[in-house]
């Protein structure tokens, strides 16, 4: 470092030297003093480019220049800060709003799974190609098959979901409960806040009951009690004991917001029983696959097992595959493609952005033509130009990425809140270290998008031109072309991000108008269910909703009041095999299944679901009464095609009515269960008193605000038992609306970064166009003085525009139709070349180009030849 | 100078000039006005160095450690810094002046394949 010093202090001096014996030899040969002089300079070069190359030499220079470059760009911004202002904000909202989006994709597609190793967890599943059944879980018989016979797995685990009710403990409250085989700790490597996880043991059948608390039910339930742990706690009226806490960031299954505690699923009052059946697939099982071995081998065990369980029992199995999958693939699956729409969605924002401010350095480039021509005639190399300005640019871009991080914090805190509730790993939403390298490396890769243009134009410009010119028409036709070919591309590319919009509008419009088959106006809805260990028999499940029923029936305004399990569009659908009475019987899995509901008599008037033939279920539908049931109007016409079915007999239900005969009395209209999006499938209905649950949803159709309603269903379902839970009240609309969440969710985002490109694009229009007038002035004086009327020059201007706008929409209209393609599994009812969008989006663009370039038209027409002739 | 003589003179590549700077170095240390006359006059004018040029090379070079530099007097009485080569320097100049060579005698025979042939 001292040498470095040391030579290029003496480097001037070398350089004199050098110059003075040039100068001295000339003056020998015969030239004058001045000459001799003048004629070593000539000789030398240009001394200030040898310099600053020598102590490029020097390494450490080039951070040198960087400094320097950064702190003549901070003071060029600063000089002009109308522009700067508006870059930095173009681009604050293109970093922020991709920040944001990024933030979301980030957790939920990209980020690990929090477990240790989490590329060995998998996900083992049965699947049935024949019957396009993709996806279920696995019984329990088949599972403890799989996990005691398999060698690829170094563990193997089984979970599910459910709900259990905690009293004793302040008012009833319903528990997230994860029935768990004990393994998927050590499997997940979880280790406990407090006590212990569960041992092998805890596992069996006739165990003590046991559980494990989540830290969060233990901090706001048990106020943090640190003996809690050997105490036990009510849950449906049986005590289990703790045996430990887990820490708040646990989760053994991704897919619930939150999980309260975890039983062992032999002392589950539901699924316990279900453990020694073997149809059904009902586990969700995870795996850990041993170090060293792959998917594809874990994958050949598993086709080998399920061969050998189709093998041994037929019946349940044949035709069923076990699939193995990466854990973290199946857990964001869906949410992929639309989050990847919308990730390419906000960046062709940040594109538009940089187009646009790309536009405003190249008119600022032009204007700095002067300021660029004397620092090349001072001796700076183009590459050095290109340099500064690159440097110029970066500098904007940071101080653009800086503003963006804040906008970022800001949109995810906004993000959150608009979240669809049942977007996986929503939870672990924020900014963080890789959000943040991601910002940085956008506002970097944004400054070159933006920057590299103008730059070149800059430097590009000739030396004469530029000291000639007062930079006012200091404009290459180059640079011409290039400003506008980058308000066409912003036309293009706002197009094709306003198609998207349109058509995600559209989609979304004919989701939400879609009728579902009911009406759900007035109609509130609450969830009750029973503890199963006190109500344990379907007598009593039944004997409850008759009594809740009558009792809430003689409420005022709620008399229009039924139960069903389950709902339609709700938490989810009972699909459920049936067999047709006197038909011959189906060759093997060819099984044939409609959706289940069962419900009371008053159900079809509360929804005003339509009877179209037969009658309803009615109070003589009794348990002792002949079994019935009703179907919709496309069961019958997919499996009764012009038959009379009144007077059919069925054979469906749970065991142990699974093969009872029940008699259709009527048809009734389709219903729309599983989600507005899906064409109504077959349904069938029972009546409640003849295949009771543990609870079910109450629905009442009352001219009460749905608040009052709450109160009192609340206060007649605890004079009934004061330990009974009632979560989950809400109205039908609200519940409608929650099942279109995620489809709201990205129509808002890309309707909003729709709506910022419109802005963007008619910023750029107005900026090619105002500088355009600007330029031509003159011309436009010239035109006047020679007869041109204010009409003439207003078509002279809106032609140009028109001509940007028309190459713009010929540029992205078939880059449009080619990317809408993608958005096809997210549009419901509308093509992805939908004629009337792409028409609306062309008008739509073509009006705002054209109101973009009213300002400056009215300034042409203004124009006054003396002026504009006197000036140049 | 006229366009002629302009045209007979050759800009020098980076890289070559180093070695010419090594080249004339090795006949003892000297000033930087009297490398680049030096270059000049043994290239009968041919090579044109534009005499800033040399300062970044001979940098380059002293930062490489293929020659040092020194405090001296040059002919006129002048107080001027005197390069030397070093032995590293000695032995890159050995090392690429074969290179050259090799490289030169390689572009002869492409661009004169008749005359090489020609040759008894």
């Amino acid at each position: 470092m001292k040498r470095r010093q040391r030579m290029l202090e003496e480097l001037d001096q070398d350089l004199r030297a050098h110059i003075e014996i040039e100068t001295r030899d000339n003056i020998e040969r015969g030239m004058t003093p001045d000459e001799a002089h003048y004629e070593a300079l000539r000789k030398f070069g240009n001394v200030r480019r040898v310099q600053e190359e020598t102590r490029e030499v020097w390494s450490r220079v080039w951070l040198e220049q960087l400094w320097q470059d950064v702190h003549y760009a901070a003071r060029m911004l600063r000089k002009s800060p109308g522009f700067t202002a508006v870059a930095v904000l173009t681009l604050a909202l293109g970093i922020g709003a991709n920040t944001a989006i990024f933030s979301v994709v980030y957790a939920v597609l990209l980020r690990p799974l929090p477990y240790a190793d989490p590329g060995q967890l998998v996900i083992i599943f049965q699947a049935k190609p024949q019957e396009q059944v993709p996806f279920t879980g696995i019984n329990y018989v088949n599972f403890a098959e799989c996990r005691t016979q398999s060698h690829a797995f170094a563990e193997m685990a089984a979970n599910q979901a459910h709900q259990l009710t905690l009293t004793g403990v302040g008012e009833p409250s319903v528990l997230t409960t994860m029935v768990v085989t004990p393994e998927i700790f050590s499997l997940l490597e979880a280790q406990p806040l407090l006590g212990r996880t569960f041992l092998p043991e805890d596992g069996k059948r006739g165990a003590t009951p046991v559980v494990i608390l989540s830290e969060n039910l233990w901090r706001s339930q048990f106020g943090s009690d640190p003996n809690l742990v050997g105490r036990s706690i009510s849950l449906d009226k049986r005590l289990f004991t703790v045996v430990g806490i887990m820490p708040a960031g646990f989760h053994s299954l991704l897919l619930t917001a939150h999980e309260d505690i975890w039983i062992p699923i032999a002392q589950d009052p539901l699924f316990g029983p279900w453990m020694s059946r073997f149809s059904g697939h009902w586990l969700r099982v995870i795996g850990r696959l041993k170090p060293g071995v792959s998917l594809a081998q874990a994958q050949a065990e598993m086709d080998a097992m399920s061969a050998a369980l189709a093998k041994e029992d037929p019946a349940d199995n044949a035709g069923w595959q076990i699939r193995v999958a990466p854990l973290q693939e199946n857990i964001v699956g869906e949410s992929r493609p639309a989050l990847l729409v919308l990730l390419a969605a906000v960046g062709l924002v940040l594109l538009i952005a940089c187009v646009n401010i790309a536009n405003l350095l190249l008119s600022r480039a032009s204007s700095r033509a002067r300021e660029i021509a004397l620092r090349i005639a001072l001796g700076a190399g183009r590459k050095r130009i290109v340099r500064q300005l690159l440097t110029e640019s970066a500098v904007l871009g940071l101080l653009g990425g800086i503003a963006g991080i804040v906008l970022a914090y800001w949109g995810v805190h906004v993000l959150g809140s608009l979240l669809p509730a049942d977007l996986p790993r929503a939870q672990t939403i924020r900014v963080d270290g890789w959000v943040l390298g991601f910002a940085l490396l956008l506002s970097i890769v944004a400054s070159f998008i933006f920057g590299l243009t103008p730059s070149f134009f800059a430097a590009d410009s000739s030396l004469q031109r530029g000291l000639k010119s007062a930079g006012r028409s200091g404009e290459s036709g180059g640079q011409r072309r290039a400003r506008g070919f980058l308000a066409v591309a912003e036309i293009a590319l706002a197009m094709v991000l306003l198609v998207a919009a349109g058509l995600l509008m559209r989609s979304f419009t004919m989701l939400t108008s879609v009728n579902p088959g009911f009406n759900a106006e007035h109609v509130v809805k609450a969830d009750i269910s029973l503890p199963q260990f006190q109500y344990s028999t379907p007598q009593q499940w039944s004997a409850f909703s008759d009594t809740l029923l009558e009792r809430i029936h003689e409420e005022p305004g709620l008399q229009d009041s039924a139960m069903a399990a389950p709902l339609p569009l709700d938490e989810g659908n009972v699909n459920l095999g049936f067999e047709i009475v006197g038909n011959p019987p189906l060759p093997p899995n060819t099984a044939v299944t409609a959706d289940f509901t069962s419900v009371s008599p008053d159900y079809f008037r509360v929804m005003e679901i339509p009877l179209l033939r037969g009658r309803l279920f009615n109070e003589q539908d009794s348990p002792s009464a002949p079994r019935v049931a009703l179907i919709s109007e496309t069961f019958a016409r997919r499996f009764f095609p012009n038959q009379d079915v009144l007077g059919k007999q069925l054979k469906f239900g749970f065991p142990p009515d699974g093969d009872v005969a029940r008699e259709i009395v009527g048809v009734v209209g389709d219903v729309r269960d599983i989600s507005l999006s899906e064409a109504p499938g077959p349904m069938m209905y029972v009546p409640f008193a003849q295949a009771p649950f543990w609870g079910g949803q109450l629905v009442v159709r009352s001219s009460l605000s749905s608040a009052s309603a709450a109160v009192s269903i609340r206060k007649v379902t605890h004079d009934i038992d004061k330990d009974l839970p009632v979560t989950d009240i809400a109205t039908l609309p609200e519940t409608l609306d929650a099942s279109v969440a995620q489809p709201r969710f990205r129509t808002l985002l890309i309707g909003l970064f729709g709506l910022i490109a419109l802005l963007l694009a008619a910023v750029g229009i107005f900026g090619v166009i105002s500088y355009s007038v600007s330029r031509r002035t003159h011309e436009i004086g010239i035109r006047v003085a020679l007869g041109a009327t204010p009409a003439s020059v207003l078509r002279l201007i809106l032609g140009e525009s028109a001509k940007l706008v028309l190459l713009g929409l010929a540029v992205g209209i078939p880059v449009a139709l080619g990317l809408a393609r993608f958005l096809s599994s997210l549009l419901f009812e509308v093509h992805p070349a939908d004629p009337l969008t792409f028409f609306g989006v062309a008008v739509l663009l073509t009006a705002v180009a054209l109101i973009a370039c009213y300002v400056p038209a009215r300034r042409a027409m203004r124009v006054d030849p003396m002026v504009a002739l006197r000036y140049e | 100078m006229s366009t002629k003589e302009q045209e007979r003179r050759i800009e020098l590549l980076q890289g070559t000039l180093d070695l010419l700077i090594l080249r004339t170095l090795l006949l003892g240390p000297t000033h930087g006005h009297a490398i680049a006359k030096a270059i000049e006059f043994r290239s009968d004018d041919v090579l044109q160095v534009e005499q800033g040029s040399l300062y970044p090379a001979l940098h380059r070079l002293i930062r490489r450690g293929w020659i040092s530099s020194e405090e001296g007097t040059s002919e006129n009485n002048r107080r001027a810094k005197f390069y030397r080569l070093t032995a590293k320097g000695r032995k890159q100049l050995a090392l690429e002046t074969s290179k050259w060579d090799k490289l030169a005698g390689a572009i002869a025979q492409i661009l004169r394949p008749s005359e090489q042939e020609g040759k008894p």
